[in-house]
């Protein structure tokens, strides 16, 4: 542990002496085009503008950019209005961390709000940690994390399924899960939380399979999952994939009234591009669906549609989250009064926002967000009925899975307690 | 048991599909075509696009995509592929190239979305391709429950492998094919138009990409990348069957779409992929040439 | 008048001192962002070797850039600040703690089955040394399988497509050791002798300045070599210098490890000046684009394959930077590409010859020959 402090210690050192030779080297046009102009602020925004992800990304892409300018109609930030400087991580980790040193470096925003999935955000921590900047991550995710650099505004696991599998065993009566995912950590994360909780609540799984990224063939997965004798299938399958799932699954015979896939994924985007014929009768959760029946939300989905000019467009959890961490940012910034990363940092935490799909609020300690869990079912116009939802927004554990509550919490804000990190 | 085999008969039928543009493409006339899964995507498309325009089903997209992607596949070679013949690995570049292109145009809405206009059924999001109501489900014989959908990309896969079998060997244009295919000088020597041969040839082998593109579209996902992964296993399809043997494509479709299905079914999909990738590769180092070699000078 | 060969060797010292320069204008962030070029510019100089030199199409370079740039993250993911705080006084990647079984011991020995494969990495000199003998070690064993099958052209370029294809599902799907997807992240810096190499800082710069400038002065001595000269004559006909009485797959194998030894460096270099290694870096994409970047620059030429890494990088970091372009930029390289493989196959080292040799007045006839070396050969067959 010593050599640890010892490093750390050298590692400021080495900073100070970096910001030293980085202001002497930095011409005078760069200090224009990057510090603050009177008047405005600079932000950057980060998605996948091309490649494959960019079926899901360009529409964070433009609920973040619809934000803010709507922000700016009605007088910005401190009378400032925001400028967004967009980039396109094009669906690369490395070109995610290239452009986020962009952003950060170069074009010294306060904040980037950006990053769709788990491998890109990993990408660019290092650039927000090392260089003291700030992230605004707006998507559900695995959890175990704790940066003191980074605002999560999506779900955690907890989030998605503390109130979605006690349902399924106790109002739906089903009890031998299949559990199904794409191969990476979010979804592997996501079955561990399941299975804690089916043991707790009387069921069993059966199964646990996993299936490439990407990948949409599902001839064998579906007749595995038809075999095994489960009654309810819960899946972590995620982007193009899900598509292909859901058309196997009732091409091979199967109907979501005796055998309904329970996914944690599966999106108002999916569920359009599949034709909701073949998703009737299954279920999602997710805190936010389109089809939430409040004023507020209609008049959301309104105004995106005349955003991106697209009368049949859908929205989101995902997009709703990049959506509202806007505001909360703006908040932040009103709050601290100045911009700059360590500023928001310290005036996010208790931040709430009435955004889109209810109450949303940063907490202080782990500065991830309570969102309303809710459990929606798909019906044959593509839009997901509600048929449970928590009266309030539940706190966020991001490492619920390895025992974290809400009076035991892993990470607060003096950062990670690994001493209760024990498996 | 059945059902297993049917699942490894339908994968080997969807990775000949896409296969069989590229054996014609690239047994005939060495273009190692990167673009031939942006035709398999630009075939989907169009049964996304005459689905909201026309109000078409499946079955009219397979013409119209075939005719649309022939036509691409036309300009591909008039304008860039003609320039490279006998540059194999140039033509792979040049084709990657053309890939980008395709890829942005659909995503861009050809250069529309900069000035804010938006045709349904383009752009950088997931497309709906409906299935008629007959092709959804599953029926059943002899016990084991039969996916229509799959039946239907079997018998389509089926016809079309024919349908190529004859042109090739039992018209006087897949003569003159195949006569370029072993030695394309002698062939010009002959008095076979070459150029105007291939320039045909590449539109079919472009069409059938587009057929392709259509029965995909009914079961896994249309966006603007679908197609690039789709391109690599045919690729393997092809070079493990043989160069320039459509018999050799067949034949290594089927085998590797049965040990797909196989080995998914007793461990998982993932394993399956990388038994399918040494398989290729340990057949490659055993014989370079395809199962099925095509002896010529 | 100087020789051809001197005016080479004179453009090879402007490039140098050129890179060397460049700390005197640019700012941390460009020095970053050039230094990711140059580390590209390094595998142009891999694909140039083994493409233009032996007339091997490698379509698997990246998995030389990726096991070069594993082997040291590796190190570098159990010298992170992270991997301490797992609950244990030793090392222990936190991304181990996400697929052991529960009540697993929290080391590193026995976190889960093959989690000691990582315990002589706690030595940063072990990655290093790994991340050149691995990427060596899996070019000798397919070249020599490959190449003593007399596998060559298109041929071989499918099996290393397909074997880095196999690798990139084997990395992901093994996450209890390589986190899988989201690969190895959150790393700490090299440290040599005390000094960590922040990748902002102009020494980190200097690493890889000068490792490229070593790199490329090297690649372009072997290849004047006497075994360079015999291997550009197997590129030209293999079976003449087989007659010969040369072993020609022992002149292949060595040279496919020595570019993938380039490209195993390269991606240790990429690893300290970007802070993580990643699958993507196994994409069939990542392994094509640095072909056709040596294809721009010019396949046969070391130099000019190294520029055409870093001069496309700059386009399409400055196209995509450029307001309305966000999305659109990727036009523009793929128009790029089309156009230089029709109208310049011999790439921008095509143009810089002829030029040179306008400049003698001479004919140029005896410029570097480039012809598909395998295409046409294969089709004849």
């Amino acid at each position: 542990m010593k050599g640890n402090s010892m490093a750390i210690d050298r590692r400021k050192f080495i900073k100070g002496g970096l910001l030293a030779t980085g202001a002497a080297m930095t011409s005078p046009a760069v200090f224009s085009s990057g510090a603050q102009a009177a008047g405005e602020i600079k932000v950057g925004v980060l998605f996948s503008l091309t490649g494959g992800l960019s079926i899901v990304e360009k529409s964070l892409h433009d609920a973040t950019m619809m934000a803010i300018s709507e922000i700016n109609e009605k007088g910005g930030v401190n009378g400032m209005k925001i400028t967004a400087v967009a980039e396109d991580g094009a669906s690369d980790p490395k070109t995610f961390n290239e452009k986020a040193s962009k952003l950060v470096i170069q074009d010294r925003v306060p904040t980037v709000f950006g990053c769709y999935t788990s491998a890109s955000r990993k990408a660019v921590l290092p650039v927000f940690e090392k260089r003291h900047n700030l992230l605004f991550y707006p998507t559900y995710y695995e959890g175990f994390e704790c940066s003191k650099n980074v605002v999560y505004t999506g779900a955690v696991p907890n989030q998605q399924l503390s109130n979605f599998i006690p349902w399924i065993i106790k109002t739906l009566g089903k009890k031998k899960f299949f559990i199904v995912g794409s191969n990476y950590i979010y979804p592997r994360e996501m079955a561990k939380v399941s299975k804690i909780l089916i043991e707790k609540n009387g069921g069993q799984w059966i199964a646990d399979e996993y299936l490439e990224l990407g990948h949409s063939e599902w001839g064998s997965m579906v007749n595995k999952i038809k075999n095994s004798g489960c009654d309810v299938v819960l899946s972590n399958v995620v982007g193009d994939s899900v598509v292909a799932f859901y058309r196997e699954f009732k091409n091979q015979g199967l109907t979501h009234d005796k055998l309904p896939i329970c996914a944690t994924v599966t999106s108002e985007i999916e569920i359009a591009a599949m034709g909701p014929e073949y998703a009737v009768g299954s279920y999602t959760s997710f805190p936010y669906f389109q089809a939430i029946d409040t004023p507020a939300n209609k008049d959301f989905v309104a105004r995106y549609r005349k955003f991106v000019n697209d009368p049949k467009a859908v929205t989101h959890h995902a997009l709703e989250c990049s959506y509202f961490q806007v505001y909360l940012w703006k908040q932040a910034v009103e709050k601290a009064g100045k911009a700059t990363p360590e500023a928001i940092v310290a005036n996010i935490g208790g931040q709430s926002f009435d955004a889109p799909g209810g109450k949303v609020t940063v907490e202080a300690q782990n500065l991830h967000t309570a969102l309303t869990p809710r459990i929606a079912q798909w019906q044959a116009d593509g839009q997901g009925k509600i048929v449970n939802a928590y009266d309030q927004p539940v706190f966020p554990l991001p490492y619920v899975a390895y025992g974290e509550t809400e009076s035991n919490l892993f990470c607060t804000a003096k950062g990670l307690d690994s001493a209760k990190l024990k498996l | 048991m059945l059902e297993v085999l049917f699942i490894g008969l339908s994968l080997g039928s969807v990775l000949l599909l896409v296969a069989l543009g590229l054996a014609i493409t690239y047994g005939a006339m060495g273009v190692i075509n990167m673009a031939h899964g942006e035709m398999v995507m630009v075939g989907a498309y169009v049964t996304v696009l005459s689905g909201i325009w026309l109000g078409a089903n499946i079955f009219v997209a397979i013409p119209l995509a075939f005719i649309v992607t022939a036509l691409l596949g036309l300009l591909i070679e008039k304008l860039v592929v003609r320039k490279l013949y006998g540059r194999l690995l140039d033509t792979l570049l040049a084709t990657w190239g053309i890939a980008i292109l395709i890829q942005q145009a659909v995503r861009l809405e050809f250069g529309l979305s900069f000035f804010g206009i938006h045709i349904e059924g383009l752009g950088p999001g997931l497309q709906n391709v409906a299935v008629p109501e007959f092709l959804q489900g599953a029926f059943s014989i002899g016990g084991a429950e039969i996916n229509r959908y799959r039946a239907f990309i079997i018998l389509v896969t089926a016809i079309l492998a024919l349908l190529t079998w004859l042109i090739m060997y039992r018209t006087p244009i897949g003569t003159q094919v195949r006569a370029i295919i072993r030695n394309p000088k002698m062939a010009a020597a002959c008095g076979i138009d070459v150029e105007r041969v291939n320039a045909l040839t590449f539109a079919f082998g472009s069409g059938l990409a587009g057929i392709a593109g259509v029965m995909v579209s009914g079961f896994k996902t249309v966006f603007p990348d679908m197609g690039t992964p789709m391109v690599v296993d045919g690729f393997l399809v092809v070079v493990m069957g043989g160069v320039g043997s459509l018999l050799g494509s067949v034949f290594s479709a089927g085998i590797l779409g049965e040990i797909n299905g196989l080995v998914a079914s007793v461990t998982n999909d993932i394993l399956a992929r990388a038994v399918v990738f040494g398989i290729v590769i340990a057949i490659i180092i055993l014989k370079p040439k395809g199962l099925f070699a095509l002896k010529g000078r | 008048m100087l020789s051809k060969r001197h005016t080479i060797w004179a453009i090879y010292a402007v490039f140098i001192v050129l890179t060397m320069a460049a700390p005197l204008v640019m700012d941390s962030f460009w020095l970053n962002r050039v230094a990711k070029y140059l580390v590209y510019g390094m595998l142009g100089i891999a694909v140039a070797l083994s493409w233009g030199y032996a007339g091997i199409l490698n379509l698997g370079q990246g998995l030389f850039f990726g096991a070069g740039a594993y082997m040291l993250a590796m190190s570098l993911k159990l010298a992170s600040a992270t991997s301490l705080q797992q609950g244990s006084d030793k090392p222990v990647p936190d991304f181990m703690m996400w697929n052991a079984e529960p009540g697993a011991p929290t080391e590193l020995c026995c976190i889960n089955k093959a989690s000691f494969l990582w315990l002589p990495f706690q030595s940063q000199w072990f990655g290093v040394l790994m991340g050149l003998v691995v990427p060596m070690a899996i070019a000798g064993v397919i070249g020599t399988i490959v190449f003593r099958k007399r596998i060559s052209g298109v041929f071989v370029s499918i099996i290393t497509l397909a074997v880095v294809l196999l690798v990139r599902l084997v990395v992901i799907d093994a996450q209890p050791i390589t986190n899988g997807f989201n690969g190895l992240t959150d790393l700490g810096w090299l440290n040599v002798g005390g000094f960590e190499f922040d990748p902002y800082v102009v020494q980190t710069y200097y690493l890889v300045a000068i490792s490229l400038a070593v790199v490329l002065i090297g690649t372009r001595l072997l290849v004047e070599t006497r075994a360079g000269l015999i291997l550009q004559a197997i590129r030209d006909d293999e079976n003449r210098v087989r007659y010969l009485g040369f072993d020609v797959p022992t002149y292949q194998t060595f040279f496919f490890a020595v570019s993938a030894l380039i490209a195993g460096f390269a991606g240790m270099l990429y690893v300290v000046v970007s802070e993580f290694a990643s699958p993507t870096f196994l994409d069939l994409q990542f392994s094509i684009t640095m072909v056709v970047w040596a294809a721009v620059g010019g396949r046969a030429s070391i130099l000019g394959a190294c520029l055409g890494a870093i001069l496309i990088n700059t386009i399409s970091a400055t196209v995509s930077e450029t307001a309305g372009f966000a999305e659109g930029w990727k036009v523009v390289i793929g128009l790029v590409f089309v156009l230089v493989v029709l109208y310049l196959p011999r790439g921008l080292a095509g143009i810089a010859h002829d030029l040179l040799d306008r400049l003698r007045r001479r004919t140029p006839a005896d410029t570097v020959r480039v012809g598909d070396a395998t295409g046409a050969s294969q089709l004849a067959e």
